[in-house]
């Protein structure tokens, strides 16, 4: 089961999500993978305030009875780690980029740090917004090309090595996001500063 | 060329044939280049019936796809051969000019099998291919032999042995461009053994990127990571590999005196500080590399050369109680002039010192005599003395003296300068090594220590197995591409496969890189499971696993092993016996490699 230390870690990143906004009290999800097993929140636990209970070990291929308690997403962390080279992945509804996804195939950051960390978040669209197969397809197919996918209208999924990099890109793409939304509010035409900024379009 | 030349060059010594065989392209794909490539022909040229210092082991020397493209640091090349050190399988690559000199020959491969009658080079040029006699360099060290084959930087590049190689000594590296090293493993004895004295090459064709406006914007935006990383762009540039000694001595993971003590009280002094302020005389960079870490030095004597590198500095410093950077570096010039792995040399040294401050070794050697190094180093390539003891390696060498456990070693291959007491997943990186105790394996000291791409805890142990395996799979697809690992320590893994997308044409992503890695790493372990080894020898010294370190930071730790080797053979799909189960190999590609045995 899960240790100090690996606890420890799931707190505070869940309590940071929780406090920065990019989930509500209940929804997301985040997990590891040690050796051929998954750590994962358990379905309904509050970011903000993991507990030791509120974890599930289940294993990679699912044939057991953790699935039960469980985050609904289960089935798109393990496709996940199936086809990338993920060993944590955190799922969060940041607001911005949400609303960003509702009008775009893809992000692009005109900022300098998230055209440096990101370069481009691709928006994939799915009719079965949770705990689908068709989500689990299609957003780990895009994970193997990036390393934070938007589900539009829904959230992102980020992957890492550590929980604390793929909270990074979520964290990251929230500003990007809020970036991006509040100078299209402010209704001025952009000064390109970034050479080849044409080729993030097809990174 | 576009990626790949499509072209294997075979020699065969004994008989002296030359012939050019096509690149099979689908193993190209799967396997890339370099060390990958390597481990696949070699797993079909050497099975386990060959006595690695026989002529029917095979030398092979390959490029990467992206060798000699001019992508930032696409310089490197490897060679692969079945250990004389270790008797498993071994992948050694080394920087330099050499490697994108061969490349520029029109071939990915050399591959070097039989042995000659008497010594002889290789020289492959736009004129052809001839074996030519070198019973004039035999005998010749490095520096000698180099010179007198023209070596010049950008048109002609020498790769030799040295005494040490001659001599078959297990230590024996190969070295290329004068001081750059295919060090670990034995690879020199191998050649030695092949009467095989040096492979000059000149060539004239050229990598040229498939899509030449991608690979454009990738070179700049290679470029400004390279820039933007402290580590690349200052630290590296400033003081060399040896910016970290004084950073794992303060956190106590500096292996002193035989991995007695995990902290070094005269660390400074040979550190990469203190080479800059003290030896050097200015840096150096290999073929298309912007980073220039190479330290170009000179000593109080007068002598000049390359290094030392953190290894070096630590092997014959901490390793051996020694604080004289002077002597340090002319210990690592020596090693370069006989042709000598300077890890391997100064770690045995150690084990020796130990050996005899315990009396079980004759004679009065001990920790901190300085003025006896380069005896010793000189005494070991050409197998004097106490020095053919020490030319066995530290393994072979202690195990005559009935204590093998003194042996700082992993496989017979010699650690390097962590100890794992106070890095837990470097311990398991060392443990499961497959050519050994390797930090260019999987190197834990980015994640561990110097946060990159994040820190870890450095003691904890669970979920560790994971990020062992991807760096492990990392250093794999990276030494198959082959970049350098450096660079990798601030462009990550999709840059490379931007890049080897845009130079070869053929589409890849980032996780396809990393299964590739895994595919590799895998097949190293079916390699070295076929010699006989086993779940056994994924292990460390006793030492590790149960002396408590004494003091420092990392006091009363020792290596958590075992549950982070089930944790790390559930992660990589291999049974209990770390054995990759069958459906692993079938995902994997490998899986006819098995039933075809």
């Amino acid at each position: 089961m899960i240790d100090q230390r690996l606890y420890e870690e799931f707190r505070d990143i869940g309590r940071d999500i929780f406090v920065t906004g990019l989930t509500s009290s209940h929804g997301g999800n985040m997990s590891v993978r040690v050796g051929d097993k998954i750590i994962i929140k358990r379905r309904g636990a509050q970011f903000g305030r993991l507990k030791h209970s509120d974890f599930v070990e289940t294993s990679f291929q699912g044939k057991d009875s953790g699935i039960v308690r469980a985050s609904t997403e289960l089935i798109v962390h393990r496709a996940i780690y199936e086809k990338t080279s993920a060993l944590a992945i955190v799922h969060a509804h940041p607001r911005t980029a949400i609303v960003l996804s509702l009008s775009r195939d893809e992000i692009i950051p005109i900022d300098n740090e998230g055209s440096y960390l990101l370069r481009k978040i691709p928006v994939v669209t799915v009719e079965m917004a949770s705990g689908s197969k068709e989500m689990a397809e299609k957003v780990s197919d895009a994970l193997r090309g990036y390393k934070i996918v938007m589900q539009r209208g829904h959230g992102c999924f980020a992957i890492g090595q550590t929980l604390e990099e793929a909270y990074h890109w979520v964290s990251a793409l929230e500003e990007v996001s809020d970036i991006i939304l509040e100078h299209k509010l402010m209704g001025e035409e952009m000064i390109e500063y970034r050479k080849h900024s044409e080729s993030y379009a097809k990174w | 060329m576009q990626g790949w030349a499509g072209k294997i060059l075979d020699i065969n010594l004994t008989s002296g044939s030359i012939e050019t065989l096509p690149l099979d392209m689908e193993m190209a794909r799967l396997f890339l280049g370099g060390r990958g490539l390597g481990a696949r022909l070699l797993w079909d040229l050497v099975g386990p019936e060959v006595h690695p210092l026989s002529p029917e082991n095979a030398l092979i020397f390959t490029t990467g796809p992206i060798t000699a493209s001019a992508s930032q640091t696409s310089n490197r090349f490897n060679v692969s051969t079945k250990s004389p050190l270790t008797d498993t399988i071994l992948h050694a690559n080394s920087g330099g000019w050499w490697g994108m000199q061969f490349k520029r020959t029109g071939y990915d491969v050399l591959i070097v099998r039989g042995k000659a009658a008497a010594p002889v080079l290789i020289e492959i040029t736009a004129d052809g291919v001839v074996i030519k006699d070198a019973a004039d360099l035999w005998g010749k060290t490095v520096f000698e032999t180099t010179e007198a084959l023209g070596q010049s930087r950008n048109k002609r590049n020498v790769l030799c042995i040295g005494p040490a190689g001659e001599n078959q000594v297990r230590i024996a590296a190969i070295m290329n461009d004068k001081e750059r090293a295919l060090a670990r493993g034995g690879a020199g004895a191998v050649m030695g053994s092949k009467n095989l004295k040096a492979i000059v090459v000149e060539g004239k064709e050229k990598n040229q990127p498939a899509d030449q406006d991608q690979f454009k914007f990738l070179l700049y935006e290679t470029g400004k990571l390279l820039k933007a990383s402290p580590l690349t762009s200052q630290a590296l540039p400033e003081f060399g590999t040896a910016v970290v000694m004084n950073v794992v001595n303060e956190i106590g993971a500096l292996p002193t005196r035989n991995f007695q003590q995990s902290q070094f009280e005269s660390a400074d002094k040979i550190s990469g500080e203190e080479i800059t302020d003290s030896i050097l005389v200015k840096n150096q960079a290999c073929w298309a590399c912007p980073i220039t870490c190479t330290r170009i030095t000179k000593t109080k004597s007068g002598k000049e050369g390359e290094g030392p590198e953190f290894e070096s500095a630590w092997a014959f410093g901490a390793q051996c109680g020694v604080d004289d950077l002077d002597v340090i570096t002319e210990a690592n010039y020596l090693c370069n002039d006989m042709g000598l792995d300077t890890i391997s040399m100064g770690n045995t040294i150690g084990c020796a010192m130990e050996l005899s401050e315990k009396g079980l070794l004759p004679g009065d050697l001990g920790f901190g005599q300085a003025d006896k190094l380069l005896d010793l180093i000189h005494a070991t390539a050409y197998r004097q003395g106490i020095g053919d003891e020490l030319a066995e390696g530290s393994y072979r060498m202690a195990a005559k003296h009935n204590a093998p456990e003194l042996s700082m070693s992993v496989k017979k291959l010699e650690m390097p300068a962590y100890d794992p007491r106070g890095m837990q997943g470097q311990g398991l990186v060392f443990a499961t090594g497959n050519r050994g105790a390797c930090h260019e394996t999987g190197n834990m000291l980015g994640p561990e220590v110097l946060a990159l791409p994040r820190l870890i805890d450095r003691f904890a142990t669970q979920g560790k197995a994971g990020i062992v395996s991807v760096h492990q799979n990392s250093a794999a697809v990276i030494d198959s591409l082959v970049y350098c690992k450096f660079a990798n320590m601030a462009v990550a893994e999709e840059f490379f496969a931007r890049t080897l997308t845009a130079v070869t044409g053929v589409p890849f992503t980032a996780d396809d890189l990393m299964v590739i890695g895994e595919r590799v790493w895998t097949l190293e372990r079916l390699y070295n499971l076929r010699e006989g080894f086993t779940k056994e020898d994924d292990t460390l010294p006793s030492r590790l696993l149960n002396e408590p370190v004494a003091a420092g930071p990392s006091e009363g730790f020792t290596v958590k092993l075992a549950p982070m080797l089930q944790e790390y053979y559930a992660f990589r799909g291999w049974d209990k016996n770390g054995v990759p189960k069958p459906e692993k190999l079938k995902e994997l590609g490998l899986d006819s490699l098995i039933s075809n045995q």
